[in-house]
């Protein structure tokens, strides 16, 4: 039961804390007050505020206003305002330690809850599937493949195997509403004979923690991801297709000062490794009707993590599987790219209207290139677009890459094509 | 006595009447005014420039305890005690009860620091000794070779404020008004009385005149040039140049004095979300040629740091000079050491009986200066009200809300209303407050320059100094029909110029990115360095407009 | 966590994203030089889009007409000069080989002329000009003609007044009217152009304006919008436009944050890579040291450590805007080599007393110097590295913002540094 009065929120001040935070080279003084942070930004407007606006007031000493304004949770904390910003200011610092002064019966219960539920069970995950649970659909799923795909009688999916090179992670949301959907990336690994397990414990990719703002669970999921790792004796972590686990662990590491053995990994890199050595022989063969493709670039690990390299990766990936001349790239994109606005906790926060009224800004670059399929390799980005569809009326679907490259090389189960439009489906009768 | 004014009297102009002329809009020019009103008395306030365009603008904002004038000047020292608790009660609106601390630092001269709490004690000024590591805890940015420090009651004032809201005040009272851009240039006499003043519109160039039956010369450091216009000779001032620093930030919560005999760069006074340093001081022979060098600068910034390391890295925004006009006392040639008390001076000597001068004093004690100057005014004219300013409290009035820090972005977030865009981003004026000024702020007028509007908000005020409001405001004047033709250019054109008065001597470091923004923008694409001959550019254009008719 | 250096290298590595690094760099690609390119882009997002050359003379004087003719006099008046690194004719490769390279990337231009062109700024003043974006030209062919026109402005768009133009512009263009418009979809708050530019680049949202255009418009053709005509393909946005309505319409530049600056951004950043630039963006660079073998560049980007190792490299870092020199209050620096900085002798000489004084202030023309080859000079007056060559508004001797030469020092100095390296690698 919440509190019948709620807490009342502290107020920071915020021009102390920004003092502070100064990052290298770039101070919040520095601000020229040009305004591209907020020309840039899909958020501004919203709540009526924009990250000009949140700079200035912060100087003004508006910290009551900052400290209770909703927007910061409208605010995805993306730092494409930073990108853009001649003086290099990141906003998004301060819009964190906002959310961290939110007492919890005040912050979004979606992401609060989230967060309880991560730190619930060993899994670390948001949805709170309990260790046992996972292991016994991962084998469920894993038993009727190999019943019902000849091809895949053989089919692997390692739990908790010591010394595998790859300690691969998993969002909930497979394991726990759409089971078949692992299904595809166990057979491109599968394919590419990579020595590779799940882990029992710190399997779940989420983490929804640091999005409410709350260090102390950030570091506690942190740890425990960091010691299941350690546990299997794994080189690499590697992230699957999922944005904000990556920077949320990446970033940990940094934040919290960890020291890790292993390396931490985007399967879009490996994704691209394997086509280029020709052991996932993917190839646009399929794609005869000439159906248009785009991509996503998730914050999480393009712009705020690895950059121009992962975006060519991906570029790579989706120009090998669809055609080039069938690859539509997104206005702006890579590290310019928008944020969709399911990132930051915003698809868990409730705030709904506020979401699509950011998403609108996506709607419009996805409409723009006429495509009729997003690939992105995010969970959030995925149901976001898929929700702003709904919302503005669009017509196109959203994909993940393991169903793509499995629909390109021909071994796409049945039970495995979900987010196939009824021109992707027909190609496979 | 020569009547100095047979050239204009030709009746070519128009004319006002008013009961009482006062020259000179600063803070004793205002508060007379309202003091007047307070009567029943109707004035009128005429400035050549705007309110406060003299040293009542140009200084720290420090109202002070009196404690500053305790080691040599205790008459004043005792006057800025009595004010200061006056004008917290009366004025609150305007004021800010920062406290003060006074600050010695390894090196300065103990005995002074020793005998500062005596001194006060005799002035009757609260004094309270703290621990260096108490006045560091008070205000963490100070220096750890501070040796001795005081508390002390000083409070910060906002004089723009408090003058837009004498004169709004004033002019609900009686219909008073104000008169901006209105140069004195002569008066009219009649035997002993002088009759009517003739200003000329420094925009226009246009002649009025301004019929009085009292005249009141309240022009502060250029009091003597108008006593001359009158005839009067006798009114000698020294004029002392002080330069001040504006920052980025707010530094300090209180204001904090050097405990030492005033010198350079010896307090820093908060102003709402900034903080000014100040000042030098420097004899000049020309009110009018006060401009701030990089050496003041410098000097200020060297010896500031001192109590304030932060002050050598700190981001400034601009410096400015203003000119403290002295009266004349024994001359040991420094200036800081002339009494800073105030004359009145009622001309009675020169032959004249309406027309009186007040000048000297400082900020604090503007209400005593311009109540000595009512009474006298008030007796002239017969009329037998006592003054009234030491009890009533001044009204607030909205259209003078708008110059204190950090409000507009409150107002306007309170507001809610999205559709009220923020014109200037940096102090986040939106434009229902350029509407509310142009309307009905204190010397409103149609096609008011975006250096009145400025002055009666904190547009322009923040870090990119109006380069970029400049433009919003000028294109939302536009739109609004305040501004029809290329007049609007020059508006923004003078706007910035004004600006870059106050940053020419600070740009430096993040100040120098701004400065190179702005000027790209403004000279670069807009061409307003070469507004004057663009229209003899273009031969075809020209060509064009003589024939052409405007729709 | 193991963390690994990434190693980069190349040719020729240009420091600085403005508009001299990306020109450098598109030189330097067209002459097959393997390159890599980083830097800061901010205030490349801030230019009009116009490429100027030379609009005015140092030190003041009427708007020039003829830069070609203004350059032969540069080069007796003022030899120290950037563009008096150059021939006229060079210049004009330089700028035809730019323009080329953007309209093959989709944003096209005028291409360099005989004369300079009179283009509308965004208050209704008028300005010189050598390359206009296709995208407002037409604005001076209407201005030039004196053809009917309509200006329009947006609700919620701020610093950009329709009224504004016409009342600055109405005096010499006899039919010149405003109207004010609700942009589709954004009835409410305040509005960017960015924003508007990329609503613009969905066919509903050029629908459903180009409706609004043709009821406003009335008997009027022409129609003169804030630049807000997409951002990856203006032209074809602006076309579309046009055949939708019915009209003529071109583009005003308006103040930053503004389309033309983001639009070249993104056009760069995008085609540069995809034509063999290594591009690291948004990033400053902490080191440059001159080693035997190589010359090596230390940056990180937000995932870790980068290290490009050149055989030559072009600064072209701008100036205090964009962090390429230092104001220090003792003076200019240079922050990345402390190259010596040509300067006045103090900084109470930095500036003049009025700020639009014709005469341009001091500061403007401080700068490195630098050699014929473009080559940054010691205190001793040699190269400091025969491998270090500069391009851009770094450079001394010139007064960008009085003059309207900022993109001719940029692209000419880009040209003639990319020249001498291709020459040295030659060696």
């Amino acid at each position: 039961m919440a509190a019948e009065t709620p807490t009342p929120i502290p107020i920071i001040n915020f021009k102390q804390q920004a003092l502070q935070l100064l990052p290298d080279g770039a101070s919040f003084d520095a601000c020229l007050t040009c305004g591209l942070c907020s020309s840039g930004c899909p958020a501004a407007g919203i709540e009526n505020m924009d990250p000009r606006k949140f700079i200035r007031m912060a100087m003004l000493g508006m910290n009551e206003t900052l400290s209770t304004t909703p927007w910061i949770w409208c605010c995805t904390m993306c730092r494409r305002c930073q990108h853009v910003c001649p003086m290099s200011i990141d906003i998004s610092q301060l819009v964190l330690l906002a959310r961290s002064n939110w007492p919890n019966d005040r912050k979004p219960a979606g992401i609060v809850r989230s967060c309880t539920l991560i730190r619930s069970t060993d899994s670390t995950s948001a949805m709170g599937l309990p260790p046992e649970d996972f292991v016994f659909v991962v084998n469920d799923v894993l038993d009727e493949v190999r019943a019902t795909q000849p091809a895949f009688a053989h089919l692997q999916a390692p739990i908790d195997k010591q010394g595998a090179h790859f300690f691969v992670n998993q969002n909930s949301r497979e394991p726990m509403s759409e089971p078949d959907e692992m299904v595809p990336l166990w057979k491109i690994l599968d394919l590419v004979g990579a020595d590779w397990t799940y882990s029992s414990k710190g399997w779940a990719a989420e983490n929804f923690c640091m999005f409410a703002g709350d260090e102390a669970a950030w570091y506690d999921v942190t740890r425990k991801r960091i010691e299941a790792v350690d546990d299997l004796g794994c080189s690499v972590w590697l992230n699957t297709e999922c944005g904000h686990s990556y920077y949320a662990l990446w970033n940990g590491i940094n934040r919290f000062d960890l020291d890790v053995g292993f390396r931490l990994e985007s399967l879009i890199t490996y994704y691209a490794r394997w086509i280029r050595e020709g052991k996932l022989p993917v190839n646009s063969d399929w794609n005869r009707r000439a159906i248009k493709f785009t991509v996503q670039d998730p914050c999480m690990i393009v712009r705020k993590a690895y950059g121009e390299s992962i975006a060519e990766d991906m570029r790579f990936v989706v120009r090998s599987l669809v055609g080039a001349d069938n690859f539509i790239d997104m206005q702006p994109n890579r590290s310019a790219n928008y944020c969709c606005g399911g990132g930051g906790g915003f698809l868990q926060a409730g705030m709904n209207e506020q979401r699509r009224s950011y998403g609108k800004r996506k709607f419009d670059q996805i409409q723009a290139t006429g495509a009729a399929y997003v690939l992105t390799p995010c969970h959030n980005c995925h149901s976001q677009m898929e929700d702003l569809a709904d919302a503005w009326h669009g017509d196109y679907h959203v994909v993940h890459f393991w169903t793509l490259i499995c629909l390109s090389l021909g071994i796409l189960g049945e039970n495995e094509r979900t987010y196939l439009g009824p021109d992707l489906l027909a190609l496979l009768d | 006595m020569e009547p100095s004014t047979s050239r204009f009297s030709e009746p070519a102009h128009d004319t006002v009447e008013t009961d009482v002329l006062i020259v000179g809009g600063g803070m004793t020019g205002a508060g007379i005014m309202r003091d007047l009103a307070l009567r029943g008395i109707h004035s009128t306030l005429i400035d050549r420039r705007d309110l406060c365009a003299g040293a009542s603008g140009g200084n720290h904002g420090l109202l002070h305890s009196g404690a500053r004038y305790v080691s040599n000047d205790r008459e004043s020292a005792v006057q800025c005690r009595r004010e200061n608790v006056l004008l917290r009660r009366l004025a609150r609106r305007c004021i800010e009860p920062t406290g003060g601390l006074f600050v010695a630092i390894d090196g300065d001269d103990p005995d002074f620091a020793a005998a500062f709490p005596q001194w006060c004690s005799v002035a009757g000024i609260a004094c309270e000794l703290v621990t260096p590591d108490e006045a560091r805890r008070l205000e963490p940015h100070l220096s750890e070779r501070i040796i001795a420090a005081y508390r002390v009651d000083d409070a910060t004032v906002d004089p723009f404020r408090l003058a837009l809201q004498h004169v709004a005040h004033a002019g609900s009272l009686t219909g008073s008004s104000y008169r901006p851009h209105s140069d004195l240039i002569a008066f009219d006499h009649d035997n002993d009385q002088l009759t009517s003043a003739i200003c000329r519109d420094s925009r226009t160039g246009a002649l009025l005149r301004i019929r009085a039956r009292q005249f009141v010369n309240a022009g502060g450091a250029w009091a003597g040039r108008i006593a001359q216009l009158a005839g009067c000779p006798d009114v000698h001032l020294r004029y002392s140049k002080g330069t001040l620093l504006i920052s980025h930030d707010r530094l300090t919560n209180h204001v904090v004095n050097r405990l030492r005999p005033p010198a350079d760069g010896d307090i820093l006074v908060p102003g709402g979300t900034v903080s000014v340093l100040g000042t030098t001081s420097l004899r000049i022979d020309d009110p009018d040629l006060a401009v701030p060098t990089v050496a003041e600068v410098d000097r200020n910034i060297a010896e500031g740091a001192m109590m304030l390391p932060v002050l050598a890295t700190t981001r400034y925004l601009r410096a400015f000079s203003r000119v403290r006009p002295l009266l004349p006392a024994g001359d040991d040639g420094d200036d800081r050491h002339a009494v800073r008390g105030f004359a009145l001076y009622d001309h009675q000597g020169d032959g004249l009986t309406n027309f009186c001068t007040i000048t000297g004093g400082k900020l604090t004690t503007f209400r005593l200066m311009a109540q000595q100057a009512a009474d006298l005014v008030a007796a002239r004219l017969g009329n037998t009200t006592s003054g009234r300013t030491d009890t009533t409290p001044l009204p607030e009035d909205d259209s003078c809300r708008w110059t204190e820090p950090g409000a507009a972005p409150r107002y306007w977030h309170l507001a809610g209303n999205r559709d009220d865009m923020v014109l200037c981003e940096c102090e986040m004026v939106p434009q229902s407050a350029i509407d509310e000024i142009v309307r009905c702020a204190p010397g409103a007028e149609e096609e008011m320059t975006l250096e009145a509007i400025a002055l009666r908000s904190r547009a322009g005020k923040g870090p990119c100094q109006g380069s970029f409001c400049g433009i919003r405001i000028a294109s939302y004047l536009y739109d609004r029909g305040h501004y029809r033709d290329r007049t609007g250019l020059q508006h923004m054109r003078d706007f910035f110029n004004e600006r870059f008065k106050g940053m020419r001597t600070v740009i430096r470091g993040p100040q120098a990115a701004q400065m190179e923004l702005a000027e790209a923008l403004h000279c670069g694409v807009l061409g307003l360095d070469a507004l004057d001959d663009e229209d003899d550019r273009d031969p075809l254009t020209q060509r064009l407009e003589t024939g052409a008719t405007d729709d | 966590m193991t963390k690994e250096r990434r190693h980069v290298s190349c040719q020729l590595a240009v420091v600085g994203t403005g508009l001299a690094g990306f020109a450098a760099a598109v030189f330097a690609g067209n002459r097959a030089l393997d390159t890599a390119l980083t830097g800061n882009t901010g205030a490349l997002a801030y230019t009009t889009g116009y490429l100027d050359l030379l609009g005015a003379m140092d030190g003041g004087g009427p708007p020039l007409d003829d830069p070609w003719q203004a350059l032969q006099t540069l080069q007796a008046t003022q030899p120290e000069h950037p563009l008096c690194r150059l021939s006229p004719a060079s210049i004009h490769a330089a700028f035809t080989e730019f323009t080329s390279f953007l309209g093959s990337a989709g944003l096209n231009y005028s291409p360099p002329g005989r004369r300079n062109e009179t283009v509308l700024t965004p208050v209704g003043t008028l300005k010189k000009t050598l390359c206009v974006p296709s995208t407002m030209a037409p604005g001076t062919t209407a201005l030039t003609d004196k053809k009917p026109c309509l200006v329009v402005d947006f609700h919620g768009l701020k610093g950009f007044s329709a009224r504004q133009v016409v009342a600055n512009l109405g005096g010499s263009w006899p039919v010149l009217s405003a109207a004010r418009l609700v942009f589709p979809g954004m009835e409410h708050g305040e509005i960017y152009p960015e924003v508007m530019a990329r609503s613009l680049e969905t066919a509903a949202t050029r629908a459903h304006l180009a409706e609004l255009l043709r009821e406003v418009a009335g008997d009027v053709t022409t129609v003169g919008l804030p630049a807000i005509l997409g951002i990856h393909r203006p032209d074809r946005v602006r076309a579309e436009l046009e055949k939708l309505s019915g009209l003529r319409i071109f583009e005003i530049p308006t103040m930053p944050p503004a389309v033309p600056g983001i639009r070249l951004r993104e056009l760069l950043e995008q085609v540069l890579p995809q034509r063999g630039t290594t591009l690291i963006p948004q990033q400053k660079i902490k080191t440059l040291s001159f080693e035997k073998d190589a010359v090596r560049l230390d940056l990180a980007d937000n995932y870790g450590p980068i290290v490009i190792e050149a055989q030559a490299v072009i600064l072209a870092t701008g100036r205090f805007l964009s962090g390429g020199l230092a104001a220090d209050p003792n003076g200019i620096r240079e922050p990345l080599l402390d190259l010596p900085v040509s300067q006045p002798g103090s900084r109470a000489d930095w500036f003049r007393e009025g700020y639009t004084d014709r005469r341009g202030h001091p500061i403007n023309r401080a700068g490195l110097s630098v050699d014929d080859s473009c080559r940054p000079l010691t205190a001793e007056g040699r190269p400091f590295d025969r491998r270090l060559f500069c391009a851009g508004i770094i450079l001394a001797n010139q007064d960008w913002i009085r003059s309207r030469c900022g993109a001719g020092v940029a692209i000419a100095s880009a040209y003639r540094s990319v020249e001498q390296v291709r020459q040295l690698l030659g060696d």
